[in-house]
């Protein structure tokens, strides 16, 4: 169909598919790419059901879903190769800028200008931000998540823990007091997409883990995260799960916290054994502090990437992208999911949503340290990626100790795959 | 053979006929391997422009790294005990439904059921069955804890055992191994399900095998003196499977190189990378992380010791083990 499409831009056979069109009312077809199927199947059906009715002759397809974030963003770069990308398609917000370096992304400033009442400033400003590059706007957000803790409360009773812990010290504390109890301690999110919960330590000391173009783990503070994870571990006896395996051993009442992205809430809600009541608290603090200095921002962005020269079709490509992006589908991301919508007016039209669902409210009070979720620069970013995950597994396993070893092991290797100059 | 003159118009014809297969292969098979071959010497990254010649550094990367040290020793120890595992018990399972009058289809079927079905499926089967906290494996280990199996299990009936320190034991008292999670059995577990998925296949082949072997045969050992079972088979049996043998052995080294599916889907190369094989290294490095220099440079290496295996069979099948 694609082809066909391009063909008619190029005017070969314009006559040919120009009859058939007209005699269906002119109906446009676009297509679009989302990862993470699990936590977004049922938004994008809430989403369609209204985007269809408001738009009868834009059709969407949806293309398989991505796996994750790297991906999303790996199909994207092979599509471009073959020539083969869709019209609009969601990446993660640390990934966008690959595809912007690479020309692949198109700037949304043309579309905007033509809206008369378009609000940029409608936007969270540090969401907008994650998304422009060189004053340009290239990605709407569409959900954004923070991490935050899970708590299995009727676990923390039983081990006779009633404060929600507010440091990692205390929920080593209470880790020592749920294993009496025979239960697991906690699920940490070490193996979320892009080091995320790397970061999250990182920025919890107001740390960046990337500073003026360099891997910034070299200093105090990043010894500081590596530190506190190994204390963790070791301290909660946390399996090595993977990330399936970590969240049906939470939802089924095995493990007594779970430390993961916002964006689960929904799924957990949906899946967990009856029997035990869930709540949500605020990421816990480092040394010490009651609470994170800043957070990584994690969730994702719609992004136009369309190679079609049909002018209409580009138009429904944005009109689409507009339609996810604000208003009501940015009220169904809050309602099925446990993102926050990008829009600060999303959260006044679900009206007294988050006084019915204060699980979902967690990430919203956490908004003010949303920071930069970053991804490492140049061609081997997925390799460095891999590389810290790598030396996450380790502290995990068990497989080394010395954290000062490991931080200098893992910075030379890290370095060693940054671009240089 | 008599060396008949042909008509050249036939000789002709001949390479007509031969030419689509010939260039097909040509096409899809050679070309491929050179276009890998030509880039494993570049650092190539899928979606940029430009890249550098970068001579052998891939190749030197591959023997100076641990990463592929890991890599490795993974795919070899994998090799080294899915091969013998599965070839005896595909064996056995083979004489010993060879020997069955009756119920010999029904225990084909059993064994060939784990051939038949898709593995990627069966892996997230056995995901759940080798689940730390819900698995049915360790759900059942624990069952027996403080009864009469835990004392049998543990060994603490034998005088110079102490059972906290046997794994059943060890397991009660702490926890029964993260199977998928842990470096110390990753691998062993998935060794353990490709044996289980392999054995049946490699028991057809000598179900087949041993269809070949003439009754007479064995008659006439027992009249020279062949009295024991192990004596009929070890002097016939065996030596009449021998090309069969060869070829199971090779296939099911060929298999075990291209172990993926039970990787990819049950533990991604980890933890720590003692289940990081070869196959999976290609498609991380390639597919993964777009780095398409390193991955070719792995696909070359694992292309020749396939090769390798190859040329070691010509060699058995042209040389031993041949009989007609």
């Amino acid at each position: 169909m694609k082809t066909l499409f391009k063909l008619a831009a190029a005017g070969v056979v314009a006559a040919l598919i120009a009859g058939p069109a007209a005699a269906d009312g002119h109906k446009v077809e676009i297509e679009f790419a989302y990862p993470y199927s699990g936590l977004f199947k049922e938004t994008y059906a809430k989403i369609m059901k209204e985007f269809n009715k408001q738009h009868p002759n834009i059709t969407v397809k949806f293309r398989a879903s991505y796996e994750n974030y790297e991906d999303g963003t790996n199909t994207i770069l092979r599509e471009a190769i073959a020539d083969k990308l869709p019209d609009v398609t969601m990446q993660g917000l640390n990934r966008q800028a690959i595809l912007v370096e690479k020309g692949i992304a198109q700037s949304l400033e043309p579309f905007i200008a033509t809206e008369a009442d378009f609000a940029k400033d409608g936007y969270h400003k540090a969401m907008l931000d994650l998304s422009t590059f060189d004053k340009q706007v290239y990605g709407l957000p569409f959900s954004v998540s923070t991490p935050i803790g899970y708590y299995n409360m009727d676990i923390l009773k039983a081990a006779g823990i009633s404060k929600i812990p507010t440091t990692w010290d205390e929920v080593i504390t209470a880790c020592e007091k749920i294993k009496k109890t025979g239960k697991d301690g906690m699920f940490w999110g070490w193996n979320i997409t892009g080091n995320w919960f790397m970061q999250a330590l990182m920025w919890s000391q107001d740390a960046p883990m990337i500073k003026n173009a360099k891997f910034n783990l070299d200093g105090e503070a990043g010894l500081n995260a590596l530190n506190q994870m190994k204390k963790l571990f070791r301290g909660c006896g946390m399996k090595n799960y993977s990330i399936a395996d970590g969240q049906t051993a939470f939802k089924s009442g095995k493990v007594g916290m779970m430390f993961w992205s916002t964006s689960s809430v929904g799924s957990v809600e949906r899946d967990k054994t009856k029997d035990w009541t869930l709540q949500t608290a605020p990421f816990p603090g480092m040394l010490g502090m009651n609470a994170p200095k800043a957070l990584p921002a994690g969730g994702n962005a719609a992004m136009f990437v369309s190679t079609s020269k049909d002018e209409k079709r580009r138009q429904a490509a944005w009109t689409f992208l507009k339609f996810i992006t604000s208003g009501l589908g940015a009220a169904a991301v809050a309602e099925t999911t446990g993102y926050v919508p990008p829009i600060k007016a999303a959260n006044e039209m679900i009206g007294d949503f988050y006084a019915a669902n204060p699980n979902k409210l967690t990430a919203v009070k956490q908004l003010p340290l949303l920071s930069t979720w970053f991804a490492y620069p140049g061609e081997n970013g997925l390799a460095i990626t891999k590389v810290i995950y790598d030396a996450q597994e380790r502290i995990v396993v068990g497989d080394i100790d010395d954290m000062e070893e490991l931080q200098e092991e893992l910075v030379e290797e890290v370095n060693a795959l940054m671009p240089k100059g | 053979m008599i060396d008949t003159p042909r008509p050249r118009g036939l000789f002709k014809t001949g390479h007509a006929f031969v030419a689509p297969a010939v260039l097909l292969m040509i096409l899809i098979l050679m070309v491929p391997v050179v276009v890998a071959a030509i880039l494993s010497f570049s650092n190539y990254s899928l979606g940029s422009p430009d890249f550098d010649w970068v001579g052998v550094k891939n190749y030197s990367k591959l023997f100076a790294r641990s990463t592929y040290k890991k890599m490795l020793t993974a795919s070899f120890v994998y090799i080294g005990v899915v091969v013998p595992l599965s070839v005896f018990l595909g064996l056995g399972a083979a004489l010993l439904i060879n020997s069955l009058g009756r119920f010999g289809n029904i225990y084909k079927t059993i064994y060939f059921l784990p051939v038949m079905a898709t593995l990627l499926v069966m892996a997230i089967v056995w995901e759940f069955i080798l689940h730390p906290d819900v698995g049915v494996v360790n759900r059942l280990l624990a069952l027996g804890c403080g009864t009469f199996a835990e004392t049998i299990l543990s060994f603490g009936w034998l005088p110079w055992v102490d059972p906290a320190t046997t794994f059943y034991g060890h397991g009660c008292a702490q926890d029964f191994p993260h199977w998928l999670g842990s470096k110390h059995t990753a691998l062993g577990t998935i060794i353990f399900i490709g044996v289980w998925q392999g054995f049946g296949f490699n028991m057809v082949l000598y179900l087949a095998g041993l269809t070949s072997v003439p009754r007479e045969l064995v008659h006439a050992s027992v009249i020279d003196g062949a009295d024991s079972a192990w004596d009929r088979f070890w002097l016939v049996t065996w030596q009449m499977l021998g090309p069969t043998t060869v070829f199971v052995v090779v296939i099911t080294t060929i298999r075990s190189f291209q172990v993926f599916d039970t990787v990819e889907a049950l533990t991604d190369g980890g933890p720590v990378k003692t289940t990081y094989v070869m196959m999976y290294a290609i498609y991380e490095k390639g597919i993964l992380q777009n780095l398409i220099g390193i991955g070719s440079a792995i696909t070359i290496v694992f292309l020749l010791f396939v090769l390798a295996v190859t040329l070691v069979q010509r060699w058995f099948v042209e040389r031993r083990v041949h009989y007609t």
